[in-house]
């Protein structure tokens, strides 16, 4: 390369630089432009789950939330849960007032050792105790207590567990029994 | 004096901001879905058991006309046994009960206990409906099961009894009076008995 060509090369290369520091000034001196999220179809997304969910409140008094496994039998009644003591009766247990007070025995039926004369024993002491609780909460509100037990149970709940139920609950001076069924559609 | 143009004013397209309103949207979601009812629950109203073995109340002579329905049904493995006014449908002559035949007998036969429709809960249904054409008024019936028979099969029985039409929760909310396809909805649980 001769000198007058150096010469040329050095003035392009320093005309080329001066150039992309002009546009890079350029480029800073404009403003970003901020990214707007389209909140439009989202909020359409989200009234639509929110209208449906509130269509399917719950607007029972009791809310009843079955233990696992637990398989409520089906209806055609249509008659709503009143308020109530809900007791979940399964083939694995009996749960009142979220304790387990029963296990059941591997045939799904009370241990024959904890019933006597259709009386099983420490379900009568949790019935108790929370009947007693109860008519206290009601004597201090001056109401009269229903004495409701809403009875959930299982599909395959045999007859003899249940009437032992019942038995053991008229005995806590309950006086007044729902089964609780899911609706047929 | 020359008069200035008036610069014309663009109008600016002011969005709304959406942010705080999907905050409350999304807050809400989860609260709803904790309170949402994935199976829409109903209840059946029981009276509480009576057993065999306590003191039955003392018996009233009555006349003939003046007898109530007193309508019971047994759930046996075999199928049912219905009763009204102490005798037993389908008994040998002279007999009040037969614990050995059923009424009806099962609508499967050699099905599993297990299976909740081998039952015949349409002949149950029809036997209802028969009952409640000559005694409209009564409303109870007296359930009793055998010791294995499954709570669903209890539940299909007291929904044949009282019709499987039978809508009855307007009624006991006192908005509407009693459907004319509702025959016993008052179901007595009875235990020890049959």
């Amino acid at each position: 390369m001769t000198p007058e060509q150096q010469a040329q090369h050095d003035a392009q290369m320093q005309a080329f630089l001066a150039k992309k520091k002009y546009k890079a000034a350029l480029r800073r001196q404009t403003e970003e432009e901020e990214a707007n999220l389209g909140m439009t179809s989202l909020m359409d997304i989200v009234s639509i789950l929110v209208i449906y969910l509130l269509k399917s409140y719950a607007s029972d008094p009791v809310v009843i939330n079955p233990t696992a496994g637990q398989k409520i039998p089906f209806s055609s009644a249509d008659a709503s849960i009143q308020d109530g003591m809900p007791v979940f009766v399964t083939v694995r247990g009996i749960t009142f007032q979220d304790k387990k007070v029963v296990t059941m025995t591997a045939d799904g039926e009370v241990d024959p050792a904890m019933v006597q004369n259709h009386l099983i024993g420490p379900l009568f002491d949790s019935f108790s105790e929370e009947a007693d609780k109860a008519k206290q909460l009601a004597e201090n509100r001056g109401t009269e207590w229903e004495g409701r037990l809403i009875l959930v149970g299982d599909q395959l709940l045999k007859f003899s567990t249940l009437v032992d139920v019942l038995y053991t609950a008229g005995r806590a001076e309950f006086k007044e029994y729902t089964f609780c069924v899911i609706k047929k559609s | 004096m020359a008069k200035r143009p008036r610069k014309k004013m663009a109008e600016k397209v002011v969005e709304a901001n959406l942010l705080p309103v999907m905050n409350i949207m999304f807050l809400l979601i989860p609260a709803l879905l904790m309170a949402m009812e994935f199976a829409s629950m109903a209840a059946i109203n029981v009276s509480p058991p009576k057993f065999s073995s306590a003191p039955s109340e003392p018996q009233e002579e009555k006349k003939e006309q003046e007898k109530p329905l007193d309508l019971k049904i047994f759930v046996m493995e075999e199928g049912f046994r219905v009763e009204a006014s102490g005798q037993q449908e389908g008994a040998d002559a002279g007999k009040s009960a037969d614990s050995s035949r059923p009424t009806i007998p099962l609508a499967k036969s050699g099905a599993p206990v297990e299976d909740f429709e081998r039952y015949d809960y349409k002949a149950l249904e029809a036997k209802a409906k028969e009952y409640k054409a000559l005694f409209p008024n009564d409303v109870t019936v007296k359930i009793s099961a055998e010791a294995n028979v499954p709570m669903q099969v209890l539940i299909w029985t007291m929904d044949a009894a009282a019709g499987t039409d039978c809508k009855i929760g307007k009624f006991l909310k006192g908005t509407e009076d009693i459907p004319d396809n509702c025959y016993f909805w008052q179901p007595i649980v009875e235990g020890g008995v049959g």
